[in-house]
């Protein structure tokens, strides 16, 4: 093994800015990320055993979701089963929990739990977007909003629709229908300019909202020639991942069933996304959303269909390193194999020398175009490189990276190997 | 911006380490391995060397890989012959495996052979063929629990494997190390029959297992008729039809017996067979988790004020009432700074805490990598 200083130019440090596009369609209480089907398998209806969004893990695939089947060796009770995967750990001194378990206080933890009791949690978890309809925000102290209030007035210097107080209304008595995105889908921040929402009803778009103006409104911008065109219905908070929408004008004249009281109502901005509701557990003064279905919504509730898209800010930090092997450097290896078989590797040994046969000779490994076993080729140093191994100032290992494929090295090349660390 | 206090951190006092270990249970059962998705999920190469075994279509983007399955015998084998099918290559695999996991000895320098035990002095050699399952670090992650895997084979007939079955278990491996040796390719354990301790009860080992490789070395033994003792007969006493077809023997065809197919089958032919024969394979992995905790320590008469703009009102506190009152704050971040006072991270308690004068807080940061 040889090591080699990195040179001033070898060291590379780059940011790559990327925009990841999303996709969000909702439709009859289902959600669906990217267009991504539901594929089924043998043993789920639903491989990746989620609802809607991003499969965290994507982990237990076309797993069954009961619990650990022990299996008896001497049945066949495994014949046919697919238990899923699932995380656990025991309790001991450094107060772990899994995070996935739900939130635990002290007291929970200490007292449900003796050292060396297993705690477990399960797979698959996801994310996705979800749908808050607040219709009295004042009354029902929902801290959701209530701990948006700051920033929202914090971005009214952008925009005034921004103000929990303007002359465009006051949102603590106004309906909200707030949209919750996960980071997971935008990275840094939501991209400005990018977020594009519409609202079909019985597959005809009656609605279309865009940020065309990068400061966070959502202007109307469609279906052409809708008389609400160039109103705002709402407006977007980039960096926290929220859409905050007040529209509640007609989108059309027609009713159907849009919230949990089963009573149908005209399309509005506020009625956008329904379905995509779930039980937002940390709300427990404002009572969570219901999640809408057919069953307490009508089934009419069919008739609409919502989407969403728009991009994400991903900043991904890139260290690319140029590991140089000159002419006449890199051509020897401590691989047994590097010398002749069958070679004494010692000249002499006793209680007071040890000396290594100084006369082994290196295996010719050049091919010979006659084959080996006629001809053989004549000798030349060459080596066979697979790996390079970054080291600290210290001398430590901190990453290995392993080649596709052997790279033959002779003594009169240089070779420049070139790699990427993404961080 | 909230106002920064600065307390420094006393390395002897305030920080320590710990390193907590995250398991999972992994169960795959053979009903992924061979059966359900028509092999669609199994990968076979042109190179018939080996092949992959995924949980899904690997054709679908959602599958993962799993394992890796080959076969292989030592060149002094009694199976070895130049006229058997695949002859070189399951060599070759044998000695990859065993010079990688195991590495040289002598001083020719020779590769070593797998053993069925810890010693590792040529007695109990693994040579006359073995089947290497190689799991996939998804599923492994740093390193397979030790005492933890379970793997079920089914020793019946071809058309019926599972009627009856024979369960490994590292039944001697420990957390702490007890029971297995360390080699090249890490620590490993014997596979027993038993999942008692086998100094009492006995039994042959009939495999090893590399934890933090995660590579699985059956002897092809396993499959074996087992004496009194436990001890395998011979691959000549074992099952019948261990892989489907058939050869001739003369002019009559025959079944193809254990050692038959380690000779006349090719790699990628016996990977079926095992597969065709695992009922079950389980373990725990472990993924290790460093910590460092940093006890951030706020004395009675410090961060008691805030310059939060919302703290004041008309350049009076807020939250106090009396002008004599103790002044008060409310802590929602800790705020981790190097020697240059360069913000490095931040910790966001769940509900701010309340302090004053009166009290003195610990907060407890822990950060994992």
């Amino acid at each position: 093994m040889s090591v080699r200083k990195f040179g001033k130019n070898d060291v590379i440090h780059n940011t790559i800015r990327a925009n990841p596009k999303a996709q969000f369609f909702v439709y009859d209480g289902n959600i669906f990320y990217n267009n991504d089907p539901q594929q089924s398998g043998a043993f789920s209806p639903n491989i990746l055993d989620i609802d809607s969004g991003i499969s965290l893990y994507e982990y237990n695939i076309d797993r069954t979701r009961d619990l650990y089947v022990t299996v008896n060796p001497n049945s066949h009770v495994s014949l046919g089963k697919n238990p899923i995967i699932y995380p656990f750990l025991s309790k001991d001194s450094t107060r772990a929990s899994i995070a996935s378990a739900g939130p635990m206080d002290a007291a929970a933890f200490n007292g449900a739990f003796r050292y060396g009791d297993i705690l477990t949690a399960s797979y698959p978890q996801s994310g996705t977007i979800t749908r808050e309809y607040i219709p009295q925000p004042s009354q029902s102290l929902n801290i959701h909003y209530y701990s948006l209030k700051n920033t929202l007035n914090f971005y009214g210097v952008k925009s005034e629709h921004y103000l929990i107080s303007s002359s465009y209304g006051n949102k603590n008595f106004q309906p909200l229908n707030l949209i919750h995105i996960p980071s997971l889908f935008y990275g840094t921040q939501i991209k400005p300019g990018t977020v594009n929402l519409k609202w079909y009803l019985t597959g005809s778009l009656i609605g279309e909202l865009r940020d065309s103006k990068e400061n966070g409104e959502l202007i109307q911008v469609g279906p052409a020639g809708s008389t609400e065109s160039g109103s705002v219905a709402g407006v977007v908070l980039y960096d926290e991942g929220f859409v905050l929408l007040t529209g509640s004008w007609n989108l059309s004249h027609l009713t159907i069933g849009l919230s949990s009281s089963g009573v149908a109502t005209t399309p509005k901005w506020t009625n956008w996304g329904a379905g995509a509701e779930s039980m937002l557990a940390s709300n427990p003064s404002g009572g969570p959303s219901a999640k809408l279905t057919q069953g307490n919504a009508g089934s009419t509730l069919v008739s609409a269909s919502f989407d969403m898209s728009f991009r994400g800010v991903t900043r991904t930090q890139v260290l690319t390193m140029y590991a140089r092997a000159g002419r006449g450097e890199v051509n020897y290896s401590s691989n047994p194999t590097f010398l002749k078989y069958g070679q004494e590797p010692l000249r002499l040994t006793s209680s007071h020398i040890y000396e290594e046969n100084p006369n082994r000779l290196i295996a010719n490994t050049v091919s010979s175009s006659y084959g080996d076993s006629d001809y053989s080729a004549s000798f030349k140093r060459q080596v066979y490189i697979s790996k390079i191994a970054v080291y600290d100032i210290n001398k430590n290992l901190v990453g290995v990276a392993t080649l596709a494929s052997p790279v033959k090295k002779e003594e009169a090349e240089q070779i420049a190997f070139k790699i990427k660390l993404d961080l | 911006m909230p106002v920064r206090n600065f307390e420094p951190l006393n390395p002897a006092t305030d920080i320590t380490n710990t390193r907590t270990f995250l398991h999972e249970v992994l169960p795959i059962t053979g009903a992924i391995v061979s059966g359900t998705y028509n092999d669609e999920n199994i990968k076979n190469y042109s190179h018939g060397m080996f092949q992959s075994v995924y949980d899904y279509p690997y054709l679908s983007s959602s599958a993962n890989h799993i394992f890796d399955i080959s076969m292989g015998y030592d060149e002094n084998s009694p199976h070895s012959a130049s006229s058997h099918t695949q002859n070189s290559k399951k060599i070759n695999m044998y000695n990859e495996f065993s010079q990688l996991m195991l590495g040289f000895t002598g001083s020719a320098n020779t590769v070593r052979q797998f053993e069925s035990d810890l010693r590792l002095d040529g007695k109990g050699a693994m040579s006359g063929g073995v089947f290497f399952l190689s799991l996939g670090r998804l599923l492994t992650k740093d390193q397979i629990k030790k005492g933890s895997v379970q793997i079920t084979l089914g020793t019946g007939s071809w058309a019926d494997p599972f009627a009856s079955t024979r369960t490994l278990y590292d039944a001697a491996a420990k957390v702490d190390g007890e029971g297995t040796n360390n080699t090249l390719g890490g620590d490993y354990g014997v596979l027993y029959t038993s999942s008692l301790d086998p100094a009492t009860v006995g039994g042959a080992g009939l495999g090893i297992v590399f934890y933090q490789s995660g590579l699985v070395v059956l002897t092809a033994s396993a499959f074996s008729n087992l004496d009194s003792e436990g001890d395998p007969i011979g691959l000549a006493a074992d099952i019948v039809d261990f892989n489907s077809g058939s050869i001739l023997s003369g002019t009559k065809p025959t079944g193809l017996t254990l050692e038959r197919s380690l000779m006349s089958a090719s790699i990628s032919g016996n990977c079926d067979a095992l597969r065709h024969r695992l009922l079950n394979v389980q373990f725990n992995n472990t993924t290790e988790i460093n910590s460092t905790i940093y006890f951030c320590r706020a004395p009675h008469n410090k961060f008691n004020y805030s310059a939060n703009p919302t703290y004041l009102n008309n350049s009076k506190i807020r939250v106090k009432n009396v002008a004599s009152d103790d002044p008060v704050a409310y802590i929602t971040t800790v705020g981790l700074y190097n020697g240059a006072h360069e913000l490095l991270a931040v910790a966001k308690l769940s509900e701010p805490l309340r302090k004053d004068p009166q009290n003195e807080l610990t907060v407890r940061v822990r950060l994992d990598y």
